[in-house]
């Protein structure tokens, strides 16, 4: 090729030039998010095996308005990554019960029932009774 | 007549004088019935004949008039000027291509990718070429949305993962790798998932899923990309598990 070529240059700010890839960027960082929740529900479970003054001091700290805030972002990014998710299982890997596969409206619609049948369970087990 | 004005605004790279691209603007005369294609034809036939692109059918089935139009990948011939200009309709190369003069790309990373990936029936023993290999509705229907594929690049210049990794396969090679894989005439699945499933194959993919949303012909890229993971998956495995039998 004897022309110059000029090479393609990735422009700052990609993810903001289309929704889609701000959807996608968000749930990206959600599924980091979500391995941060779990970080902080170990460091719980270690606060607890420490003693009852730790879990309290743990719980005191996670009750401060900062933290409470930041759980807020984390919590709402974590529901949009299992929801996004939950839009893609279906697309992603189409289930072949049948001669056509199912419909990824239809894998969303049984995936968001059961989580949140399974979030009610497990709601009722901590706070219902028992 | 054409009652309607509508400015182009393009991006114009002449190697042999421009040291980076620069957009310039056209006036264009414009009916309902006009494609972005029309208004480029117009600027090439009255305005400006030094300005370069792609073209050939004019009905969506070359797949050689690809270009970002507002920051969209589609295919000019396609796209009526009315459906997407407020005013001003930008134009630019296709993303993620080197750009050898104005909206023409340098396409030939993508065919060595596809190359790589045998987009053609492989067998071992080809047997009595006389005769035709027929094949069943359904055996067609097993490959046909992939087989629609236009190597329009469209897919590539919307795949984000395309942009950041150039060594990424990418979505058309993939598909069109499916499409063979699927073909009940083939034999190649093997050499291609051997392929796919490296560092610069199909595990690149994090399924944004643009390709699939910009692609003329509805080939699904994305989910062939995943089809594939799959399939990769389960020849490791079966390689794993019975090394004996390592085969499709």
């Amino acid at each position: 090729m004897g022309a110059r070529l000029y090479p393609w240059k990735r422009p700052r700010g990609w993810w903001l030039r289309n929704p889609r890839y701000l959807g996608f960027q968000l749930r990206e960082t959600g599924g980091v998010v979500s391995a941060l929740y779990g970080l902080i529900l170990l460091n719980m479970l270690r606060q607890l095996q420490v003693g009852e003054s730790a879990y309290t001091a743990f719980l005191d700290l996670m009750r401060s308005p900062p933290v409470l805030f930041v759980n807020l972002v984390l919590f709402a990014l974590v529901i949009y990554h299992a929801i996004t998710w939950f839009i893609l299982i279906g697309k992603a890997q189409p289930i072949r019960f049948t001669a056509k596969p199912i419909p990824w409206k239809t894998a969303f619609g049984v995936n968001l029932v059961l989580w949140l049948g399974v979030s009610g369970a497990v709601v009722y087990l901590i706070f219902g009774g028992f | 007549m054409a009652d309607r004005e509508v400015v182009f605004r393009v991006k114009r790279y002449r190697p042999e004088r421009d040291a980076k691209p620069a957009y310039r603007r056209y006036h264009i005369p414009y009916r309902n019935d006009m494609v972005v294609l029309d208004g480029l034809n117009y600027i090439k036939d009255t305005l400006d004949p030094t300005l370069t692109f792609r073209w050939s059918c004019r009905m969506g089935i070359c797949g050689s008039c690809g270009a970002n139009v507002n920051g969209q990948p589609r295919l000019t011939c396609g796209t009526y000027i009315r459906d997407v200009h407020r005013g001003v309709v930008t134009i630019d190369p296709l993303a993620n291509f080197p750009i050898i003069k104005d909206l023409v790309v340098d396409f030939d990373d993508f065919l060595n990718k596809l190359a790589s990936v045998k987009p053609f029936i492989v067998r071992e023993e080809w047997g009595d070429l006389t005769k035709e290999y027929l094949q069943y509705p359904e055996e067609v229907e097993a490959y046909r949305q992939q087989s629609m594929c236009i190597n329009c690049m469209l897919c590539y210049a919307a795949c984000p993962v395309v942009g950041a990794s150039p060594h990424f396969v990418g979505p058309a090679a993939s598909a069109l790798a499916l499409r063979y894989i699927r073909d009940s005439r083939d034999e190649g699945a093997d050499a291609r998932l051997e392929r796919l499933n490296t560092k610069s194959g199909i595990w690149e993919c994090t399924f944004v899923g643009e390709c699939s949303v910009v692609c003329p012909k509805d080939v699904d890229p994305a989910g062939a990309i995943q089809t594939l993971k799959f399939l990769a998956t389960m020849r490791h495995m079966r390689r794993l598990l019975m090394p004996k039998m390592a085969s499709r």
